[in-house]
């Protein structure tokens, strides 16, 4: 009994925090989604509406496109991500002059607050004062202006998070690198394999749980992005870079339309756990299943 | 199969060089051991065959050809790693199968050899597991079994045994040399065990800091070392060495030890008082009415064999006697040494000299 008492105890810290931080505002938030709330309009008290915000979403065209656009957006950062972030791992296995000033460097990216990476690309984006517009401009002869095109602020907001996300996925992925044993790849040397059949036979399949984790955290960060697109386009223009986080920002907040953006939360996080599951189906469960 | 020819091979790490000039010619289907202790380069110089080490200097050649900047995998060669080097993430076929596979065999043909090889070390059933679902004589089984998959000009072995237990060892010991007596493909073998060496080669090359001290058949070197090293390094226990003088009183010579002991030696052409170091293996000693008395310090009885570690005064002789005797520790006995079978080595050079 005695010891139980102090299991729990030492439990304590992290029930709680868990719980006043995660489990109560995800039921609170869940209590809400099935009611009509605008706390600062003319009746500020919740109406239950049952599943009324949740029938209204299925066919809310501006939120399935926020979705559809999340998407694209989480594929290409995160494809884009892995491949940079693997070769930076492989260039970061190499010795080259100026070695460790680089891998400070392309850390530091890191450490920013995703709002002022927000403000410094809008800073760099603006056409007339920043400087990527000019150096297209001036290079290729290329206007860019991700005010009013749909298409250039796609790209930048996905290079934008390329820039933040990518050296993640470089220690990440170094890391799992630099853990290899070395044998199995001079053994695949003596097999006769060349480099492109050593990558793809024996360094990706062994290093697959780590890229396997990274992709899993990377598209659940995307997915749920908010600040710096809020920042650099504020999910312009019109609506296409409105990203399903902004969008629920924009519900909640400017439109202070409670119960609606607690339900699109709800079914998010319902969508992002779908796609995480079809990943894990598709890319971890069948190894699994083999080696067993 | 093919001769491999190491002619003046040197290793280089910058300034430093760990390998000067190993000379072996080894002959189509031979088997050859490279044996000595830690850090002597008998792996750098099997890596160096292998081609996962650069070659600083020389020429090494397989078959005909001088393949000293060739890459690995157009060497036409098998390597068997200490640590087996299976790939973690493939079956036992399919790492079996994985050099076929590169080289682009009908998916029949791999099937065909794999079964083959696996019916050969008795692999059939574990085909389709994975490396860690598998013991260490297992995972030992699949790295030759991808070895010999590949048909391959050359087998390289990279101490393959040291991480299986001893009994294990020698199972595998006696199945590696079985599968060489079958597929009479061109061997090397890397070891630090003087048993594996001994037991296996048809040639063993002793190494030590990079120089090679001497190459010949693993019973050439036990009964005609060239140095002291060999003749400690070769047979167990050791060979017991005295330091001493030669001296001749009326027409017979005898070897004197620092510390008094006077001990047998067959003629030989050197000076009186010569500085000498005195060889005899523990094998070679007997019990006797006379000869070099010594007192007993340790009985050890092994069942076959009996241990005996004695002292001469100052000197310490190991002996090892074939029978059971009844001496116990603190006895005085005597040990009679033949002297046909005592080496006299050079003490500045440590080379054989009778």
């Amino acid at each position: 009994m005695g010891s139980n008492r102090t299991g729990w105890l030492l439990l304590a810290p992290t029930l709680i925090i868990l719980g006043g931080f995660g489990i109560v505002p995800f039921i609170y938030v869940l209590w809400v989604s099935f009611h009509q709330w605008n706390p600062f309009g003319a009746n500020p008290a919740m109406i239950y509406n049952g599943a009324d915000n949740f029938r209204r979403l299925v066919f809310d065209t501006e939120f399935l496109q926020s979705v559809w656009f999340t998407m694209q957006f989480g594929f290409f950062a995160v494809v884009s991500e892995i491949v940079i972030g693997y070769l930076l791992a492989q260039l970061l296995m190499r010795d080259f002059p100026g070695k460790s000033i680089f891998r400070t460097i392309h850390t530091l990216p890191l450490i920013v607050a995703p709002i002022v990476v927000g403000s410094v690309w809008r800073l760099m984006t603006t056409p007339s004062i920043g400087i990527i517009p000019y150096y297209l401009n001036h290079w290729f002869g290329y206007q860019m202006n991700i005010g009013s095109s749909a298409t250039a602020a796609f790209v930048t907001t996905v290079v934008m998070d390329i820039w933040h996300w990518t050296p993640l996925v470089t220690l990440t992925l170094l890391a799992a690198i630099v853990g290899l044993p070395k044998d199995p790849f001079e053994q695949a040397q003596i097999d006769g394999a060349n480099r492109w059949q050593i990558f793809w036979h024996i360094t990706l399949p062994m290093i697959r749980p780590a890229i396997l984790a990274t992709v899993f955290i990377r598209l659940m960060d995307a997915l749920r992005t908010v600040d710096e697109i809020w920042m650099l386009t504020g999910g312009g223009p019109g609506a296409a870079t409105r990203y399903v986080g902004l969008h629920i920002w924009k519900i909640v907040f400017p439109k202070t339309d409670y119960g609606y953006g607690s339900a699109i939360s709800v079914i998010v996080l319902y969508l992002t756990l779908v796609m995480c599951w079809l990943l894990y189906v598709g890319l971890v469960a069948p190894r699994v299943k083999r080696s067993t | 199969m093919a001769e491999v020819t190491i002619k003046n091979i040197v290793k280089r790490y910058g300034e430093l060089e760990v390998i000067h000039g190993v000379n072996v010619d080894i002959a189509d289907g031979e088997f050859v051991v490279l044996v000595g202790p830690s850090g002597c380069g008998k792996s750098t110089l099997l890596r160096m065959i292998a081609g996962l080490e650069p070659i600083s200097g020389g020429d090494l050649s397989i078959g005909k050809r001088i393949v000293n900047t060739m890459p690995p995998k157009d060497r036409d060669i098998a390597m068997v790693f200490q640590s087996y080097a299976l790939y973690p993430h493939k079956t036992v076929a399919e790492n079996m199968g994985f050099s076929l596979k590169i080289k682009g065999a009908p998916k029949a043909e791999i099937d065909a050899k794999v079964r083959q090889a696996a019916g050969v070390l008795d692999l059939t059933k574990l085909l389709d597991r994975y490396p860690r679902q598998l013991s260490g004589g297992q995972r030992q089984r699949v790295a030759m079994g991808r070895a010999i998959v590949r048909n391959p000009q050359v087998f390289l072995f990279d101490e393959p045994l040291s991480n299986l237990d001893a009994k294990l060892r020698v199972a595998m010991r006696v199945e590696i040399k079985e599968l060489h007596q079958r597929l009479k493909t061109t061997t090397i073998y890397v070891t630090h065990d003087q048993i594996e060496a001994m037991t296996m080669a048809d040639k063993i090359v002793v190494m030590k800091d990079g120089y090679v001290e001497q190459i010949g058949a693993p019973l050439d070197l036990y009964d005609n070392p060239a140095n002291v090293f060999v003749a400690g390094f070769i047979g167990s226990p050791s060979m017991n060495f005295l330091r001493g003088r030669i001296r001749s009183e009326g027409g017979v010579q005898r070897f004197v030890s620092d510390h008094g002991s006077v001990l047998p030696v067959k003629p030989i052409e050197v000076e009186d008082g010569r500085p000498v170091i005195y060889g005899v293996r523990p094998e070679h000693i007997g019990l006797g009415a006379e000869g070099l008395a010594v007192k007993v310090a340790v009985v050890e009885p092994t069942g076959a064999e009996t241990q005996l570690f004695a002292r001469a005064g100052e000197d310490t002789i190991d002996a090892l006697l074939r029978d059971r005797v009844g001496v116990r520790a603190g006895e005085a006995v005597n040990f009679v040494i033949d002297p046909q079978k005592a080496h006299v080595f050079d003490q500045q050079t440590t080379k054989r000299l009778s």
